[in-house]
């Protein structure tokens, strides 16, 4: 559904990504693994549409959308948990629900609240409380909640795992993979690979701009160059 | 009485400063770009206002005129130059601004526009009734300030907390990527916001006119700034803190001028405020950190 061709992005003088060719299938979990300044970062907000590729395509279903706004990829059934979340931080918690679905209409605006409160009862307990003063986690759980209430198709997710307690990793981790059920893709971008290679169907590996390995999870776990640079040997 | 007499005095003239200041606190919220050259869209409110009521006669129909013409001036300038400058550093839409600024007034200023005169607006009180109360004494002039300016205050309010055009605009004061990456479109959005702020600067432009009963090219250079105190001083980008800002200093120049006297000229008091918060509260009245 997802698929990326020789994708180049460049701050200014500095390219990032060198040619990244990618792909998600319908219904896949797939992760993209790389140590800091990989240009994970990057990929995803080039693939929601914050940043312009100096080269490359990307297309949707079928349909290019390298130059489309966010907006207009976000119409077309993708939605992002960013980095550190990035809630609507002085609004509530039901008004960034809200603002999540703000391309639908009343009634699936309903349902998906009422999805949403079922993955995360906590975030139903804390409806009407500002977001900013939510727990770490609980505004991670926000952001994905957030992300969920525009039902897509595709959901890109980048670095969910940071700044959050290892029992919180795991728990964020098997959300993520029960919102399989919801059918959506997933696309995520990690530094834990650890974690990340328990529930995805398949992963890459991104090395200063480049992806340099494609495969399944036992695979790539058994790979030494995987095992090296990010399970710790 | 006098005292009072004051106060009716200092709402009215926070009337017009509200309106100019929400105007250009909603622009910053979004752009988080200081538009000066808001002061021309209210002076071309008033100068459409005046056009209007020359032909026709109608109070009403010429401030009618004026908000809309005044919105989408300002539309145009945000799609003619910030639309360009958004990932631009914040001091170059700020240029862009002054020199907009600048050029509108010079132009303004020419024959074909609005020449190097004053032009009445006789528009009196639109047929309002003076009020005198015990607590209150409007002439119709006042009252109309008042009315208008509470009018379009309720209005504003609805669409800030009841419609999604004004979620969409908070949603973007806070983050303006993520706010795209919901599915609000930016461009109608800012568009949007543009258009209402630029017909609230050009109702105030109306109502000085008509208070003043003088419509001039320049008389937008006052406002310019001071509305832009006034927004540092609510807080930037809170609409709450303009309004609150307004109505200080509003009363603060009255009863300077009222019981001191001209030690200072009325306004420069602006600036000594200004100066005082910058040093004691810099993230103005209502700000967030």
């Amino acid at each position: 559904m997802l698929s990326v061709e020789n994708l180049h992005v460049r701050y200014g003088q500095i390219e990032v990504l060198h040619g990244v060719p990618l792909h998600v299938q319908e219904g896949e979990i797939v992760a993209v693994l790389g140590a800091n300044g990989a240009g994970k970062s990057t990929l995803i907000k080039t693939l929601i549409g914050w940043l312009e590729p100096s080269e490359g395509e990307i297309s949707f279903q079928g349909e290019r959308l390298t130059h489309l706004s966010a907006w207009e990829r976000v119409r077309r059934g993708m939605a992002i948990v960013p980095e550190g979340g990035r809630l609507f931080r002085d609004l509530s918690v039901e008004d960034n629900l809200r603002l999540g679905a703000f391309l639908q209409d009343e009634n699936t605006l309903k349902e998906q609240l009422e999805v949403v409160y079922t993955l995360f009862p906590i975030l139903a307990e804390r409806r009407k409380q500002v977001s900013k003063t939510l727990s770490g986690g609980e505004q991670q759980m926000l952001a994905i909640g957030r992300a969920m209430m525009s039902k897509p198709r595709l959901l890109l997710i980048d670095e969910v795992s940071m700044g959050l307690m290892p029992i919180l990793v795991r728990r964020v981790f098997q959300v993520i993979r029960e919102l399989r059920e919801h059918h959506v893709s997933i696309l995520l971008v990690e530094q834990n690979a650890f974690e990340a290679l328990k529930i995805v169907n398949r992963a890459y590996v991104l090395e200063n701009g480049h992806i340099i390995l494609e495969g399944q999870p036992d695979e790539l776990e058994k790979d030494p160059r995987v095992k090296a640079a990010y399970l710790g040997g | 009485m006098l005292i009072l007499q004051n106060l009716s005095d200092a709402l009215i003239l926070a009337c017009t400063y509200i309106l100019m200041a929400a105007g250009l606190t909603m622009v910053y919220g979004v752009l988080k770009v200081l538009h000066i050259a808001h002061a021309s869209v209210y002076t071309v409110g008033a100068f459409i206002g005046v056009l209007v009521f020359s032909w026709i006669g109608n109070f009403w129909l010429a401030l009618l005129c004026a908000m809309l013409i005044s919105g989408v001036f300002g539309v145009l300038i945000y799609r003619s130059t910030y639309f360009y400058l958004l990932n631009a550093p914040r001091t170059v839409p700020l240029i862009a601004s002054v020199g907009m600024f600048v050029m509108f007034t010079d132009l303004l200023q020419k024959n074909f526009l609005m020449g190097p005169y004053q032009r009445a607006f006789p528009a009196a009180g639109a047929g309002l009734p003076a009020i005198q109360t015990t607590w209150l004494s409007l002439t119709p002039k006042q009252l109309l300030i008042l009315l208008v300016t509470l009018g379009l205050l309720v209005l504003l309010y609805f669409l800030l907390t009841r419609t999604r055009l004004g979620l969409s605009w908070q949603a973007a004061s806070m983050d303006r990527e993520m706010a795209a990456a919901v599915g609000i479109n930016l461009n109608r959005s800012i568009a949007a916001n543009f258009f209402l702020g630029s017909a609230l600067a050009g109702a105030a432009g109306v109502l000085v006119g008509v208070y003043n009963n003088s419509v001039f090219a320049t008389m937008g250079d006052l406002p310019s700034y001071k509305a832009f105190i006034i927004i540092v001083l609510g807080g930037m980008g809170s609409l709450p803190g303009a309004i609150l800002a307004s109505l200080l200093l509003a009363i603060v120049e009255n009863f300077m001028v009222a019981s001191i006297g001209y030690v200072l000229p009325r306004d420069s008091i602006a600036f000594l405020v200004l100066i005082l918060m910058l040093m004691f509260r810099p993230n103005g009245l209502l700000g967030r950190e």
